[in-house]
């Protein structure tokens, strides 16, 4: 045991090929096997919609706050969705302290990236009053504990959180021209698509699903794959690393889709026990 | 209208916009490029390899540091975003082992954002690498393409029809095997135009990667 | 009389507890994998959470690093989803710099710093969801967290609020009790000894009441240490029933 520790730590990369040899990884995980993951939505009652997600050890919360705002000057009958990914100190020791890092904002504009592609919420749908009101939602992923694979958590605790949310009634009161809230009338959002994050590693010409903080600073590039209920295409993420041929990237596309399948049926079963309560 | 050329015979793909580079304009680093596409324009400047900050230092390879800086206002989330995805494509590329506890600065300037400018900073970084004489195992190059309502694919397309579109597909192209170093997708797309839109980035990066060759030949036998 | 009435004719307050009771609480030891201490900690409806890291090399400049005992490091950040209203900043406000400083001050105090000079201990905490006792909350979670990462301490910390209404002392105050403005202490202790390792008294309130209102914050603390001590027990006895196997 402790001669496979030191092994590990003197030379990791002659330690994980050792595994991959044998067609298994270092957590007793097959390549395309995806680490268990658990979903709790409306924990946070501050909140207007909230969720946590575990992925093996990666946990993400994340806690969405709507706020009234002024619709933008361009395009007057839309809402806005503001995503932001915080990587804070406490998720690892290797954060630093200061302003977000690169990976934080990164990870936010990822995000931001696939809310305008998928089209999650129609921002319409956000609108109360053309040109005078709109909702904003403030969407905060909170890295709670880092070990890889970033992206797919934070895109999972997003969706689980949207579908949690609960907006109120709100109207114009005629005389005074002010918005009144009602908050015992609460209606949920209409969500459009459904979009699901699968992540690949790429080493030694592998393609190794769902990667863990330790696999992801060996490998050689990161692929994330980002597809809708339709099996349609919402984003295809690489940023650099080594290369991939067409072929490989179907790959991870066929396995991104049965992925999106199996996140689909965990947050349905979940919102359908929550609505049974 | 800006003028566009032929550049490759592939039936019915249209061609890329009108390509202009020069090489080693500027003489404090110590390589650089300034890449014309279309009306798209950007200015690259590489420092290194050289001293690394001790924070930063790497010891096994070199850092690599990405700086885009727009055409106005300071950079934001989007750039930094954009930064990583060049700086990730440049560490496979370059020999970054050769040059270990260094540090290689690439700085990237936007003149002019008419359209297709993370190709054209892709680009512009790869004559810069070439400029700065970095061993690299590979070039590399930069294509957009664009998908309208109908599927139809526009390549390096103009900022309106970058906005027109339904889908705009960026990839980064190696010159030894043609296969995918970055890509970055905006709208949403099928898997089989996802696929069109890689078969006809390869043959557009065949046309790049003939230019670079072009221009390297021409810039070379000069003297 | 303002709208709400905080403490009702029977004495009970307005989410039912009588004036000395504390909210429920419910925590968990060992949360996170790769922290070398983590608990999680509810509070009523204040849920925090803390991570430990050390002792460790010192990070950052070694010129403010005392020389003969560990630099304890913490960080207080509250989600921007954990107030009512949205938070701008999680952390680096004063608001949230004040407690920084405040929880390195309370662990100073208890833990044996002396052990490992030249090193640094990190406790960050992150509030999840405020609801009154935020300081409290975050005092008793590092606590269990430096208890899982099993750092020496001279004893528990244990963190409680009081108050002081209608010529009754209240504990454990919630966000309305503590929005209503009226005197607030926060009082850190070392249960066994009884020694008090940070007291901070909010707003007006008469010297001949303060006894009292300690005394009610101190009868809290032991309380919770009692509680805190169940899980420490409980988590050890999972542990070791695992480690048995």
């Amino acid at each position: 045991m402790a001669a496979a520790g030191g092994f590990r730590t003197v030379e990791p990369l002659e330690y994980y090929r050792r595994f991959l040899k044998e067609n298994c990884r270092p957590d007793g995980r097959e390549l395309g096997e995806f680490r268990t993951t658990t979903v709790n939505v409306g924990s946070i009652t501050t909140a207007d919609g909230s969720a946590l997600v575990k992925l093996g050890n990666t946990t993400v919360i994340c806690g969405i706050k709507a706020e009234f705002a002024v619709p933008p000057v361009d395009s007057s009958n839309k809402g806005y969705i503001v995503p932001n990914v915080d990587l804070p100190l406490l998720c690892s020791s290797r954060f630093r302290p200061g302003p977000p890092g690169e990976e934080a904002q990164a990870a936010s504009q990822f995000m931001a990236d696939v809310i305008e592609n998928s089209q999650v919420v129609m921002k319409e749908d956000l609108c109360i009053v053309d040109g005078k009101l709109a909702w904003v939602l403030y969407c905060d992923m909170i890295c709670l504990d880092y070990d890889g694979n970033l992206l797919d958590a934070c895109m999972c605790a997003f969706l689980a959180a949207l579908k949690n949310v609960q907006l109120p009634a709100v109207s114009i009161n005629e005389e005074t021209g002010l918005a009144e809230v009602n908050l015992k009338e609460k209606t949920p959002l209409t969500i459009r698509k459904e979009p699901v994050a699968a992540s690949f590693i790429l080493f030694d010409s592998l393609l190794i699903v769902d990667p863990t903080a330790e696999e992801e600073d060996l490998a050689t590039g990161t692929v994330t794959i980002v597809t809708d209920e339709e099996g349609k295409l919402c984003a295809v993420h690489k940023p650099g690393g080594s290369t991939l041929t067409g072929a490989k990237l179907q790959d991870c596309i066929s396995r991104a889709v049965t992925r999106h399948k199996e996140v689909k049926k965990l947050l349905d079963k979940l919102i359908k026990s929550k609505k049974a309560k | 209208m800006e003028t566009e050329q032929k550049r490759f015979d592939s039936g019915d793909l249209p061609a890329l916009r009108r390509i202009l580079c020069e090489q080693g304009l500027l003489s404090r680093p110590d390589g650089s490029a300034s890449w014309i596409q279309g009306d798209t324009s950007v200015l690259v400047g590489i420092y290194g390899p050289t001293e690394v900050k001790v924070s930063k230092e790497i010891y096994d390879k070199a850092t690599f540091e990405v700086l885009l800086k727009p055409k106005i206002g300071l950079p934001g989330v989007y750039e930094r975003s954009r930064e990583q995805m060049i700086k990730k494509t440049c560490e496979a590329v370059v020999l970054g082992t050769l040059h270990p506890r260094s540090s290689i600065t690439i700085v990237i300037q936007v003149v002019t954002d008419a359209g297709s400018l993370l190709s054209s900073c892709l680009n512009a970084t790869c004559m810069g690498l070439v400029d700065a004489g970095l061993p690299m195992n590979s070039l590399f190059c930069g294509v957009t393409c664009a998908l309208d309502a109908d599927g139809n694919i526009t390549l390096d397309p103009a900022m309106k029809q970058e906005k027109e579109a339904r889908a705009v597909l960026t990839f980064a192209i190696d010159s030894a095997e043609k296969k995918i170093l970055m890509s970055n997708t905006k709208g949403s797309c099928s898997v089989e135009e996802l696929q069109q839109c890689i078969a006809a980035s390869q043959r557009a990066a065949d046309t790049i990667f003939q230019f670079y060759r072009d221009s390297a030949h021409r810039k070379y036998s000069k003297w | 009389m303002a709208g709400l009435e905080l403490l009702s004719e029977q004495g009970f307050r307005l989410d039912g507890r009588r004036a000395g009771e504390l909210r429920q609480l419910r925590a968990r030891m060992g949360v996170f994998a790769q922290a070398d201490g983590s608990a999680y900690l509810e509070q009523g409806n204040t849920k925090a959470l803390a991570v430990v890291y050390g002792p460790h090399e010192l990070r950052g400049s070694r010129g403010k690093a005392p020389h003969a005992q560990a630099l304890v490091n913490c960080q207080y950040s509250m989600a921007t989803f954990s107030t009512a209203e949205r938070k701008r900043r999680p952390h680096g406000d004063r608001a949230s710099a004040e407690m920084s400083l405040h929880l390195k001050q309370t662990f100073e105090a208890a833990l044996l710093t002396r052990l490992f000079p030249r090193s640094q201990i990190d406790i960050y905490v992150q509030i999840l969801q405020a609801d009154g006792g935020n300081y409290c909350a975050a005092v008793n979670a590092a606590t269990l967290a430096l208890l899982d990462a099993g750092i020496p301490m001279r004893d528990y910390v244990c963190a409680c609020s009081a108050g002081f209404l209608e010529d009754t002392a209240l504990a454990d105050l919630n966000y309305v009790e503590e929005a209503a403005g009226g005197p607030q202490l926060a009082l850190a202790l070392l249960p066994q000894a009884q020694h008090i390792a940070l007291l901070e008294l909010n707003a007006r309130l008469h010297q001949d009441h303060l006894p009292r209102v300690l005394d009610a914050a101190t009868q809290a603390c032991r309380h919770l240490h009692a509680l805190l001590d169940r899980v420490v027990r409980e988590h050890l006895r999972d542990a070791a029933a695992l480690l048995g196997k």
